[in-house]
């Protein structure tokens, strides 16, 4: 029943928290994914940012909120069918190769095999493909793992730190990659705690500070939201919303 | 690598035994366990050879040797070794490698229930014992080009007996390694685990009753069993509900997307089914003695014999839980039990070893009671132990049969080229294994 107003491939996260003993990581976290755009969830370190992924990933238990999908409460099957949590800082099967990954990756998920070839090429990955991950550099290995996540069909993809460990010109080609399967209908949701590399990549962002949400939307909507705040008129680029609101 | 079409299943079965070919422990493992039976199996054919009239020895207690006592009992006992102290690192480190390394978090990702996921984990590992088997297989066919004589039903019960101690092994080492964040609390608890059942049977021999009948279950007991050719099938059926049930503790407390309330919840919830579980094996009766030398049974005229008895046999035995007396009764009484159905044993002492209660009025007696009457006697061999009991049920005892009588298979044999093969041409292809599947797979 998609009846709510929500649109149909809408992924909408309500009220969420999240508490470590006293510390609460997440505090009632609320905003939505709409279908087919990048959003950026933008924070400082500690912010919550990962905590709210692997929430949402279902990885890490929720202490309250619920995650809903064209305004229908998503049970945890519907969620694994849903999304895909692509953590970041793993290694995951370190002694198997990145070509046995990649193939793992579509045999278990049952992915996007017509996209393999597509994800290698973009990705830079022929070189590697007989290395085993555990001798993978950090960049080489967050390659690998963007390869991963896009390669598994679920609709919404979470990548954390997507850009954590590129270079200049790997961040500008991922960016690049990550649009190129936005634009092809996949809904991307991207933890970046560069602003940088957020505005270059990202169409709505999520604001998270504190393990509040401080703000969401485009730049444009943030920005009159900083100034609203701030009274500040000069408040211009997403650095100083980022600034004003957190 | 299975084809994309053949399912998630095949898939994370392929990955298993990857990453179990991956592991050092693994290997080391297999390394080992060639040198350790290796070691075993020469020093029981030593033995075997030397009291069957080796070096000019007198030959005379070989005869009565069976290979199952003789020869695989120690040579399978270096398996029991392998499976309590070498095992439990090879399981820990296929369920931890994927919490340690990210993957879990990727995997669980997927809609496959955690049962299924730790179940193929389960079945790569016991994949693992079988190839790891190749070792005492080894043995057996060095024994048969000895001249040594092979009953396949006493072979395959030490084998399925070792089989399901490893199985237990795994699911102790799955259960611990889902449940604590790091390898080596895993370990720790295993190991922990294990000195506790030990720590069971030790309280078993001192202090007797329940704590005995708790203590028949651990994993020495249960291996002890199938050493001797005996199949108990509430043995069996124990020992399987407790690997399904570490195997579902595991799959349990791998679902780290889960709160610990609810895993703990799930957790009591798994232990009471096991009580009960547990409870209602223990009321199997099934028993199959596999030994040739019929080991665990009296010959069959003597067993034909008991089957006659019709009303309920009582035993009580006044003798402390640590008497050695009380043992050898014990093996004879189990022997009768397997005969007799309606079949009561009460042992009655007030210490626990027995020694300052000889002087006692009734300490040592035996009473026999069957449909009315009694009988005491002081004998514990087979033959004072049936002559009480047929004399008591008023049942003839029959008439001695020299054809049924175990003759024995005596091998004045020495262990000619056991140790090149087990202490340096196992732990080669072994290494050369290890080394091969590492290049083919990178």
């Amino acid at each position: 029943m998609a009846g709510s107003g929500s649109p149909r491939g809408e992924v909408r996260v309500s009220q969420l928290t999240k508490r470590y003993g006293d510390v609460a990581a997440l505090s009632d976290v609320s905003f939505s994914i709409r279908e087919g755009e990048v959003l950026g969830l933008i924070g400082p370190n500690g912010s919550g940012k990962t905590t709210l992924f692997e929430c949402i990933g279902g990885v890490l238990p929720l202490d309250g909120g619920a995650i809903s999908r064209g305004g229908r409460p998503l049970t945890r099957a519907e969620r694994a069918a849903a999304l895909f949590y692509l953590p970041d800082a793993i290694a995951p099967w370190p002694a198997q190769t990145v070509r046995w990954a990649l193939e793992y990756t579509l045999g278990l998920f049952d992915g996007r095999a017509d996209w393999r070839d597509e994800v290698v090429r973009r990705l830079d990955l022929e070189p590697l493909l007989d290395k085993p991950i555990g001798t993978l550099s950090k960049g080489q290995r967050k390659r690998a793992l963007l390869a991963i996540g896009l390669l598994t069909p679920q609709p919404v993809l979470l990548a954390d730190e997507p850009f954590d460990g590129l270079d200049l010109r790997q961040t500008r080609d991922v960016a690049q990659t990550l649009g190129w399967f936005a634009s092809r209908g996949r809904t991307l949701f991207l933890s970046i705690h560069q602003i940088a590399d957020a505005a270059r990549v990202c169409h709505r962002f999520v604001l998270l500070s504190s393990g509040r949400v401080r703000g969401e939307g485009t730049i444009d909507e943030l920005t009159a939201l900083a100034r609203a705040r701030s009274g500040d008129e000069r408040t211009a680029d997403l650095e100083e919303v980022f600034l004003a609101l957190t | 690598m299975p084809s994309p079409s053949r399912g998630a299943f095949a898939w994370v079965l392929d990955k298993e035994w990857r990453e179990l070919m991956a592991s050092k422990a693994w290997w080391i493992f297999l390394a080992l366990i060639g040198p350790l039976v290796g070691f075993s199996f020469i020093q029981a054919v030593r033995t075997y050879g030397e009291a069957s009239g080796v070096g000019g020895t007198a030959a005379g207690v070989g005869e009565a040797f069976s290979p199952l006592v003789g020869i695989w009992a120690p040579t399978f006992s270096a398996c029991e070794l392998a499976a309590a102290f070498l095992l439990p690192f090879v399981a820990i480190r296929l369920v931890s490698g994927d919490r340690q390394s990210g993957a879990l978090k990727i995997e669980l990702q997927h809609a496959m229930p955690s049962f299924v996921r730790v179940g193929a984990k389960g079945l790569v590992l016991a994949a693992g014992w079988i190839v790891a088997s190749a070792a005492p297989a080894c043995a057996m066919v060095l024994w048969k080009l000895y001249g040594g004589t092979l009953y396949a039903p006493e072979l395959m019960s030490v084998a399925v007996g070792h089989f399901l101690n490893a199985g237990l092994t795994i699911a102790l080492g799955a259960a611990t390694a889902a449940m604590t964040e790091h390898p080596s609390t895993a370990a720790i608890a295993t190991l922990g685990v294990t000195v506790g059942t030990w720590i069971l049977n030790f309280v078993a021999a001192v202090q007797g009753g329940w704590w005995e009948r708790a203590a028949a279950y651990t994993p020495t007991a249960m291996v002890a069993q199938f050493q001797h050719g005996l199949v108990r099938l509430d043995l069996v059926l124990a020992t399987a509900a407790l690997i399904a049930a570490g195997l579902a503790l595991a799959a349990v407390w791998i679902r780290i997307g889960v709160a610990t309330r609810r895993r703990i919840a799930e957790s009591v919830v798994l232990g009471g089914v096991l009580t009960v579980l547990i409870a209602a094996c223990t009321l199997a009766r099934g028993t199959w003695d596999t030994s040739e030398n019929r080991m665990n049974s009296f010959s069959e005229s003597e067993e034909a014999a008991l089957r006659q008895i019709r009303a309920p046999l009582r035993v009580e035995a006044h003798l402390a839980p640590e008497d050695p007396r009380r043992v050898d009764l014990d093996r004879q009484l189990a022997k009768v039990r397997r005969a007799v159905p309606k079949f009561k044993v009460d042992y009655i002492s007030a210490t626990s070893i027995g020694l300052f209660e000889q002087t006692s009025a009734h300490y040592g007696e035996i009473w026999y009671e069957a449909g009315g009457r009694r009988t005491m006697s002081r004998v514990i061999t087979a033959e004072g132990v049936l002559e009480s009991i047929f004399s008591v049920a008023g049942v003839a005892p029959p008439t001695e049969n020299e054809d049924e009588q175990f003759r024995g298979h005596p091998l004045a044999a020495t262990p000619t080229g056991a140790g090149y093969i087990f202490y340096g041409l196992w732990p080669a292809g072994v290494a050369a294994a290890a080394l091969f599947t590492r290049r083919k797979d990178s």
